[in-house]
């Protein structure tokens, strides 16, 4: 049986068998439905209360984690229970020694998996695409991570994670519709699926200038049948992940962040890195970003540009949107067979601190 | 049981299920550069890179910018634990270092030993020794 490879992301689980050049067999979203105990009730969908337990990019809800995992593990990918196989899981950037530790002590203890193995995100993506450095720049839902990965390892130093993601533009979107629609009911569900159909980022500064003046509209019909016409607010969404002033912070764009990285390495390594740099995560799939990261990148002041590098013609598309599981699923292939995991024999011997020796 | 014994058998021993495979040096060094014990093959190192390591010890992130050197060798700095255990890459292999009450323990590794395999010796014997009060 292959390993499985899971890639809890804040909003979208990637899970699947360890096959490499295949998206994850299960992509669903990373949320659980909590309802009532009280059977009785009629009118459920009063009292669903919905449970994310990713956020940000980490665990935060082990209860509804495990529950869920139970239902991709056992459901969705046909494992028995008394016949668990083994399982790499993606890990954000930071992610909190305690969490690694708790990660996989649930796995042994509650699933009973036979193998464990945990990497870095960044160096999955890498991975993915045929690099073992380079840096990424990783939007997701919950969260943005740049890394710089040298050789398969993480540069701790100058590798930064920002809380902002995708969540933080869909609710720039919706304050926006909000102030062109105020009396339009829009629910957060709404905006996200307009966020992901019309949101995408102007050629350059300019272009996004002349287009808050004018743009052409495109008309939605929301599910209620209402119709609203979505114009200049696409642009803003792209833009924010460029100007984050947008966004009411005070930090510089992504393509400044990443240079800033970078110059924290030693120079000797800036070539490698800056010229393998990959986006991934959903909300770097935005339509023109990838454009426009590269004209950015062609205008910044560093003397080496950063260049993104494209992904291999065997790679299914849209890998940016599940890169890391696809790299998982190449180590999987290697660390596996090569007894370089956490076996049941590892964990019952050392207990849940072994997953920093292990796996990294 | 002297130090060398330690060296010898515990840390320059075969890894578990790899008959043949060991680590390629290792040694138990005091926080003050004085050599406990050190297995032939352990490069001759400086005081400066003692200190290096020490210092990054006591202030996590001092070694990641200039790298970790010892004997000359220049180690790439990869994820450790703060205060507890540096680790470093170069090419295939790279080196362990776990600290104790008293004492550094070194692990240098070359391929085929993952560096999973050289942090389970140097880590578990810088546990028992810590348990010791050493």
């Amino acid at each position: 049986m292959e390993a499985v490879v899971v890639d809890a992301g804040s909003k979208l689980l990637k899970a699947g068998f360890a096959v490499p050049d295949h998206p994850p067999s299960m992509i669903i979203p990373t949320q659980m439905k909590c309802l009532p105990a009280d059977e009785s009730s009629t009118d459920a969908s009063l009292h669903e209360i919905i449970v994310d337990p990713v956020i940000r990019g980490f665990i935060s809800d082990w209860d509804a984690m495990e529950d869920l995992l139970d239902h991709v593990l056992y459901n969705g990918l046909g494992w028995e229970i008394g016949n668990e196989g083994q399982i790499l899981f993606a890990d954000p950037l930071s992610t909190p020694k305690a969490a690694r530790e708790q990660l996989v002590q649930l796995m042994f203890e509650r699933f009973n998996i036979s193998g464990f193995y945990a990497s870095d995100q960044a160096v999955l993506s890498l991975y993915a695409i045929g690099r073992i450095s380079g840096c990424t720049v990783d939007i997701g839902h919950g969260k943005m991570d740049i890394a710089t990965v040298i050789e398969g390892a993480v540069q701790q130093i100058s590798s930064r994670r920002f809380e902002l993601g995708g969540l933080d533009l869909t609710n720039l979107l919706a304050q926006e519709l909000g102030k062109s629609y105020p009396l339009v009911n829009l629910s957060i569900s709404d905006v996200e699926q307009i966020k992901e159909q019309y949101a995408c980022c102007a050629e350059d500064d300019d272009a996004y200038e002349k287009l808050q003046l004018s743009c052409p509209e495109e008309q939605h019909t929301l599910p209620d049948g209402q119709v609203i016409k979505i114009g200049r607010e696409r642009y803003t969404v792209g833009e924010a992940l460029f100007q984050p002033s947008i966004l009411g912070l005070q930090a510089h764009g992504v393509v400044e962040q990443l240079v800033h990285c970078i110059s924290t390495v030693s120079s000797e390594n800036h070539r490698q890195l800056l010229e393998n740099t990959v986006l991934c995560g959903g909300t770097a799939s935005m339509s023109g970003f990838e454009d426009r990261f590269q004209k950015e990148a062609s205008l910044c002041s560093s003397a080496i540009r950063p260049c993104v590098v494209k992904p291999p013609e065997y790679m299914p598309e849209n890998l940016s949107k599940f890169s890391a599981w696809v790299g998982g699923a190449i180590i999987a292939k290697v660390v596996f067979p090569q007894n370089q995991h956490v076996t049941k024999a590892d964990y019952d011997e050392t207990g849940p601190s072994i997953v920093h020796r292990k796996c990294y | 049981m002297s130090w060398q014994t330690y060296v010898d058998d515990h840390l320059m021993c075969d890894i578990e299920g790899h008959e043949g495979h060991r680590l390629a040096a290792a040694a138990i060094i005091g926080h003050d550069g004085s050599v406990w014990a050190q297995s032939a093959t352990f490069p001759q190192f400086k005081p400066d890179e003692i200190n290096g390591i020490t210092t990054d010890f006591n202030e996590p992130g001092h070694l990641a910018p200039t790298g970790l050197h010892l004997g000359g060798t220049k180690y790439m700095v990869i994820q450790g634990e703060a205060g507890a255990v540096i680790r470093g890459k170069k090419g295939s292999g790279g080196i362990t270092i776990k600290k104790t009450g008293q004492a550094l323990v070194f692990g240098i590794y070359e391929e085929p030993v993952t560096p999973g395999q050289c942090n389970m010796v140097v880590e578990r014997l810088g546990d028992y020794l810590i348990d010791q009060g050493l």
